[in-house]
């Protein structure tokens, strides 16, 4: 029999960069196939590719034996190949049932009314059979991130699709619902349908596919079964070397309380409360590391501490001042150094040069500003010894923000902030984006900074980082935390029953979080047993 | 299962949200007390007040003056909920405006064009133009991918400047003749109500209703499955255009001229047409409501002039500027479609 | 959005101006001299296509080789516009290039001139705003408050103060004062009702600027209308506080003194923006509002100010049209606010910009009387050309795509380079490629 799809040769050229070369990839009918590799190893496009996004410079895809030849996403829709994006293309607003049909939607009239009723139907008859539990007449943005990811997986099957691909499936989703997702997978495979999944996770690939093929570079490095290859040969094939999986953290004493947060609620955009009676304390040499799927309230509790959002209720003091009613202008005076979630949001001015980009924040301040006139030759030195100590490139002072990669314009942010000889640094996803050497340099930094007596707060969604940086790890659900734990001795699925809302009543967990309260400092020893999260 | 076209169910799809409720309920409250407060006491200016908003002239007028605002209102809702701010409404409704008075003009009032009156060409021609101009903001916008803004804002002064220009070059100055003919405003107001529920069904019950959701919410969700976010676009462009024209030469031709001075006829109708559909709330019947509320305003100065209240006629004619500005910074931020405004490329 | 615009420069141009100013501002230049030129065809089109439906006796034109006649001729109205907005310098169909008598102290000079002083004002003050990320529509309505308070403080001081040369001083620092107060509290309202009610500030300034003519008109109407005037208008400010005409014929109109003084306000402006703490403030919540917040600027504070800043300066512009033209306030004020959009734009908001731009416009505007002096087209025409400019200046892309099409562009593929760097950079490298 024909395997499901059989890319063969696949070489795919962009000016000045191969994201694929003569990559060979065989899908069975029915099974799952994880593509795994770092940022940049070429899986996206590959999958592109397969989805008609991208024409191949070389090579041929075949579905079921036959030679294909995709001129869009449409035609590949029309030959069975869905794709989930990570970052889901629903309509917020619009229910479920009217997602699904979108672009297919069956009418009556003439045309000229959408016939609900088929399309409910149609949309039920779909999540019986494969046993979705999800409500047709939901609105998207009213349901959970999981059963968004189920309505994508019922948009793809409702065109027909007998190969489903899917992007970083698990990157928004609690332990239990990727659980669940494996179920899911289960059900769909059962019913002869195809799973592509793409991922950065040793461990994801290897408990829900049958077969693994990683990518470097753009290569195949190779084919395994799952059942057939160890975490550490994996790790091995996907960076080309043997991975050291132990940042080096040693203890630390504690210094004064930098940040105290209490009884802390904050609203959302909405209005709806996400911060909950949030109490917790931050000392100098100390780094607090939060977890938690992204959307639990860890945004709204940064924003609110850091001066972007108001306080509902509560307070925040910082180094003994209420931060109460005090403008995001008065944080930076103190030394409040942020690293923001949205980089290219807030973290930098798209538009400006690194100049202009690195005196953000100290807009004011000398050696930048005096007098209210701002000294641009201060401004330049300052830029360039950023993007020397932070290796930023291209390393040029005159480049625009938005000429930079991602993981450049992270680096230069990062720089910008560590320089500002802060107290307290509250770091959201600090390494989103950074290549792994990058990486450990910032988590040296980071370390640096904590041995200075800087105060941290590292909110991540790698367990592994926050986990290995940490000395205390704040695990964050439903706008408050659900525990408090010494990050060297809790394991991963006592982090996901956290992550997923419920409580340990674990003693050493509970020990950790009083430990701290009675004012000593954490034994931050390394931290063991985190998978390759590159 | 309910039944989708049972009336409660589309009478609930039409008041469906608290915040439309409230105004119908406040609109409806704040003219039945006015009635109430008139008859119980007749002297007072209550009397005069709900003499001049029950009248029929008051009426009259109010579905005159409120033909442009709702339909260019009905049309800025397609052209935003698509994603494409059309802030040159104003425009449409000016460059339809002298064309259907040029149109009906060089017909000649009382003759036909293939068996149409004069009348009819006049708001065909009004229409063709509207649309044409949107057609080129449209083309701005989606294909050159200009600021929606600014490139309204020319549409407007283009129109601002050309009308009078054309109507300079064939009249010999900047407002027209008298056409001594005019359309009653009960065809304003069967026009007005046939475009709202045409538009709430369009909206809300049609493929292409959907569509235009998704292009002005998440156009990468539509244009992943399949369906072009560009034709979606053009398509709520190209509507504004229609709509408008209608709105425009409706109010031209309840007239029989064009006025091309200062700011010409149209007076700023079209920028409270967009506030209309905000504090509609995108929804059909909403703009209808609050269009006929910026329209009753306007006629009820009218009215007032004429009774002879001692303020200046310019001072009153300010009082729905102003209270424009009021509505808007009540109604403050609106539920704005999330990519609006953003131009959108596809991938392939 | 990664930006590739800087590839796509014209080469030469770019070589030329490189040294100067970045790239993107040569581009810039680019697209406002291609969007003038491109304006003026179409405006040749329809003065050509009007003057064909147009009825008159004789035709002014016709066309090689049809033998149609027009009733317009095109190239004549743009020679009547250009040169006549000078005072005629270049000589046109006779021999020589240059008109022998020309002086540049001529009445047309003066009078573009005068628009041009005018028009920077007004190009400041909408330039200020949307370096802000604010649409300010309403220096229009700014101007015609900020004129009525310079005439209303002039006239009320002028009793107070003996005649001559020191109170004219004066009362024009204390009348523009006022005119800047006045347009600025204008200014406000909307900036206010932005920042802190989240109003549209496009649509509120365009109804306050119905309300200020409204307004003015009724105050002065009621109140302050000058005796026996057959218009709506004040009464004159003394002859010794208005700026007065150097050089240039006295019905131009025209103050040398005043376009000084405005183009003083370009640099101060200049350096505002570039070189203090505050214009970085504004500029960088104009460009990216998240950012600036991040950077510590309070969003609210800054749309106010900006409003008042541009508001100000468009009460400054009714200053110098009540102390330079008018000599009071009358109800028939130009578009001058609506003009300053255009200049604005053109300038790309940049304010040493708005020094040609300005000028550019003055010359459409003093060159307008000339096509009403000399020609048959109406001068309307010119309110058209202010509409396209803006459309094409606002559609870069498509300027881009003809510099592609011809291969003026320098750097190719440019545009559809979606490579896994690029990707990375633009999704904030959650994706890889």
């Amino acid at each position: 029999m024909n395997p499901a799809v059989h890319m063969d040769g696949i070489t795919k050229r962009f000016p000045g960069v191969v994201a694929n070369d003569d990559v060979d990839l065989a899908v069975e009918r029915g099974s799952v196939h994880a593509l795994l590799g770092e940022n940049g190893a070429g899986k996206t496009t590959l999958m592109n590719v397969l989805y008609g996004l991208y024409e191949p410079t070389e090579g041929t895809v075949r579905l079921d034996g036959e030679p294909q030849s995709f001129d869009s996403p449409r035609d590949a829709i029309d030959a069975g190949v869905g794709m989930i994006h990570q970052h889901f293309m629903l309509v917020d607003p619009m229910t479920v049932w009217e997602n699904v049909v979108l672009g297919n939607e069956p009418t009556t009239w003439g045309g000229l009314r959408v016939d609900r009723e088929a399309a409910r139907e149609a949309v039920v008859e779909l999540s019986e059979r494969y046993g979705f539990d999800v409500d047709p007449d939901a609105k998207i943005a009213d349901i959970s991130v999981g059963e968004q990811q189920r309505v994508e997986i019922l948009k793809a099957l409702y065109r027909g699709a007998d190969v489903l691909i899917m992007d970083e499936p698990t990157a928004v989703l609690t332990p239990q619902e990727v659980e669940e997702l494996y179920g899911v997978f289960d059900e769909l495979t059962e019913q002869g349908k195809t799973i592509i999944f793409i991922s950065h996770k040793l461990g994801e690939a290897l408990s829900a596919a049958d077969e693994i093929t990683v990518l470097r570079d753009g290569v195949n490095v190779g084919t395994v079964a799952s059942g057939d290859v160890t975490r550490e040969e994996l790790a091995e094939m996907m960076v080309g070397r043997e991975v050291l999986m132990d940042p080096a953290t040693s203890p630390q004493d504690a210094g004064d309380t930098v940040l105290e947060v209490t009884d802390l609620c904050v609203d959302d955009d909405r209005g709806v409360e996400v911060v909950s009676d949030l109490s917790f304390r931050l000392r100098g040499g100390e780094i607090l590391g939060v977890a938690g799927v992204d959307g639990n309230g860890q945004s709204q509790l940064v924003e609110a501490i850091t001066g972007l959002r108001d306080a509902a209720s509560g307070d925040v003091r910082y180094r003994g001042e209420s931060m109460v009613g005090k403008t995001r202008r008065h944080r930076i005076d103190r030394g409040m150094a942020f690293i923001p979630e949205d980089r290219q949001e807030r973290g930098l001015v798209m538009s400006y040069d690194l100049v202009e980009n690195g005196i953000l924040g100290s807009q004011h301040d000398p050696p930048f500003a005096r007098g209210g006139r701002l000294d641009w030759g201060a401004s330049r030195g300052h830029a360039e010894s950023v993007i020397e100590q932070y290796d930023v490139r291209p390393p040029d002072a005159d480049a625009e923000a938005e000429s930079l990669s991602g993981g450049n314009q992270q680096k230069f942010i990062v720089g910008r902030e560590f320089e500002r000889d802060p107290e307290l640094v509250v770091a959201t996803h600090p390494t989103r984006g950074v290549d792994i050497g990058s990486t450990e340099f910032l988590h040296d930094r980071l370390l640096e900074l904590r041995s200075e007596g800087k105060a941290v707060l590292l909110v991540s969604s790698k367990l592994d980082e926050v986990q290995g940086l940490s000395d205390r790890l704040a695990v964050m659900h439903g706008g408050s935390f659900t525990g408090v734990v010494d990050p060297s001795t809790v394991t991963e699925e006592e982090i996901g029953l956290l992550m997923a809302g419920e409580s340990l009543d674990d003693d050493s967990v509970e020990g950790a979080a009083l430990h701290d309260d009675a004012g000593d400092g954490i034994d931050g020893s390394t931290a063991g047993g985190e998978e390759v999260d590159a | 299962m309910r039944n989708p076209l049972s009336p409660t169910a589309v009478l609930g799809g039409v008041i469906e949200s608290d915040y439309l409720r409230s105004l119908l309920v406040g609109t409806v409250g704040a003219v039945v007390l006015l009635g109430v407060l008139g008859i119980a006491f007749p002297d007072s200016v209550f009397g005069d007040f709900s003499g001049i908003v029950f009248s029929t002239s008051t009426g009259a007028s109010t579905a005159r003056l409120a033909a442009p605002i709702v339909l260019a209102g009905l049309g800025g809702i397609f052209a935003e909920k698509s994603g494409v701010i059309n802030i040159g409404l104003e425009g449409l409704l000016i460059i339809s405006a002298f064309i259907s008075v040029y149109a009906a003009s060089v017909v000649g009032v009382g003759n036909t064009v293939l068996g149409i009156p004069a009348l009819g060409v006049a708001f065909l021609a009004g229409i063709a133009a509207s649309t044409f101009l949107a057609a080129v903001f449209a083309v701005v916008c989606i294909e050159f991918k200009a600021d929606q803004i600014i490139a309204g804002l020319a549409v407007w002064l283009i129109a601002l400047g050309l009308a009078p220009f054309m109507s300079t070059v064939f009249f010999g100055g900047v407002n027209t003749p008298n056409l001594g003919v005019s359309v009653g405003w009960h065809y304003s107001a069967t026009l007005v109500l046939l475009a709202t529920v045409g538009s709430w069904w369009l909206l809300n019950q049609t493929a292409f209703g959907k569509h235009l959701r998704a292009a002005g919410e998440n156009p990468k969700a539509l244009d992943t499955v399949g369906v072009s976010v560009s034709k979606v676009r053009y398509a709520g462009v190209l509507l504004s255009g229609v709509l408008s024209g209608v709105g425009g030469s409706a109010l031209a031709l309840s007239i029989g001229q064009f006025v091309g001075s200062g700011e010409t006829m149209v007076q700023g109708k079209g920028f409270i047409a967009i506030v209309a559909y905000l504090f509609g709330n995108y929804n059909p019947i909403g703009t209808l409501g609050a269009g006929v509320l910026f329209a009753g305003l306007d006629a009820m100065q009218i009215r007032l002039q004429q009774l002879g209240y001692a303020v200046p006629d310019t001072l009153v004619q300010t009082i729905p500027y102003v209270v424009v500005i009021v509505v808007l910074a009540l109604v403050g931020r609106t539920q704005i479609p999330e990519a609006a405004g953003e131009h959108y490329e596809t991938e392939d | 959005m990664s930006d590739p615009d800087a590839d796509r420069t014209p080469s030469v141009l770019a070589r030329l101006v490189a040294p100067f100013v970045d790239r993107s501002v040569a581009e810039r230049l680019v697209i406002s001299v291609a969007a003038i030129l491109l304006s003026i065809a179409v405006g040749f089109a329809l003065v050509l296509v009007s003057g064909r439906i147009a009825q008159c006796s004789t035709a002014a034109w016709t066309m090689p080789f049809t033998g149609l006649g027009f009733c317009y001729n095109p190239v004549e109205v743009y020679v009547v516009l250009f040169n006549g907005a000078l005072g005629y310098p270049f000589a046109v169909g006779e021999p020589g290039l240059f008109n022998a008598g020309w002086t540049p102290f001529n009445l047309s000079l003066g009078l573009t001139l005068s628009e041009t002083t005018l028009l920077i004002f007004t190009g400041l003050s909408v330039a200020v705003a949307f370096r802000a990320g604010l649409f300010n529509i309403g220096t229009q309505g700014q101007l015609v408050v900020g004129a009525l308070a310079t005439a209303l403080t002039v006239l009320a001081l002028a009793p107070l103060l003996p005649a001559g040369p020191i109170a004219g001083v004066v009362l024009i620092g204390v009348g523009t004062a006022a005119g800047a107060v006045g347009g600025g509290i204008w200014g406000a309202i909307p900036g206010a009702l932005k920042a802190y009610a989240d109003a549209n500030e496009v649509i509120t300034t365009i109804m306050l600027n119905f309300v200020a003519a409204n307004v003015a008109y009724v105050l002065v109407l009621e109140v302050f209308r000058a005796e026996g005037s057959s218009v709506v208008a004040t009464r004159y400010v003394p002859e010794y506080a208005q700026f007065r005409p150097w050089l240039f014929p006295p019905s131009s109109d025209f103050a040398l003194l005043a376009l000084l003084v405005g183009v003083a306000f370009i640099g101060a402006l200049y350096y505002f923006v570039e070189h203090t703490s505050v214009g970085y403030d504004l500029r960088t919540s104009g460009v990216q509002a998240a950012a600036a917040e991040y950077g510590g600027v309070n969003a609210k504070l800054t749309t106010v100010r900006a409003m008042t800043l541009s508001g100000a300066l468009g009460g400054i512009g009714g200053s110098v049209w009540v102390l330079m033209s008018e000599g009071r306030w009358m109800a028939s004020i130009p578009d001058l606010g609506f003009d300053g959009i255009t200049v604005s734009i053109l300038a790309g908001n940049n304010p040493i910009g708005v020094l040609p731009a300005a000028f550019l416009f003055g010359i459409l505007k003093g060159g307008a009387l000339e096509i009403g002096f000399r020609t048959d087209v109406p001068t309307e025409l010119v309110a058209v050309l202010r509409g396209l400019i803006i459309l094409f200046v606002a559609m870069p892309e498509f300027f881009r795509m003809i510099g592609r099409y011809t291969g003026v562009a320098g750097g190719a593929g440019g545009a559809v380079s979606t490579g896994p760097e690029e990707t990375a950079g633009g999704d904030g490298g959650e994706t890889d490629a």
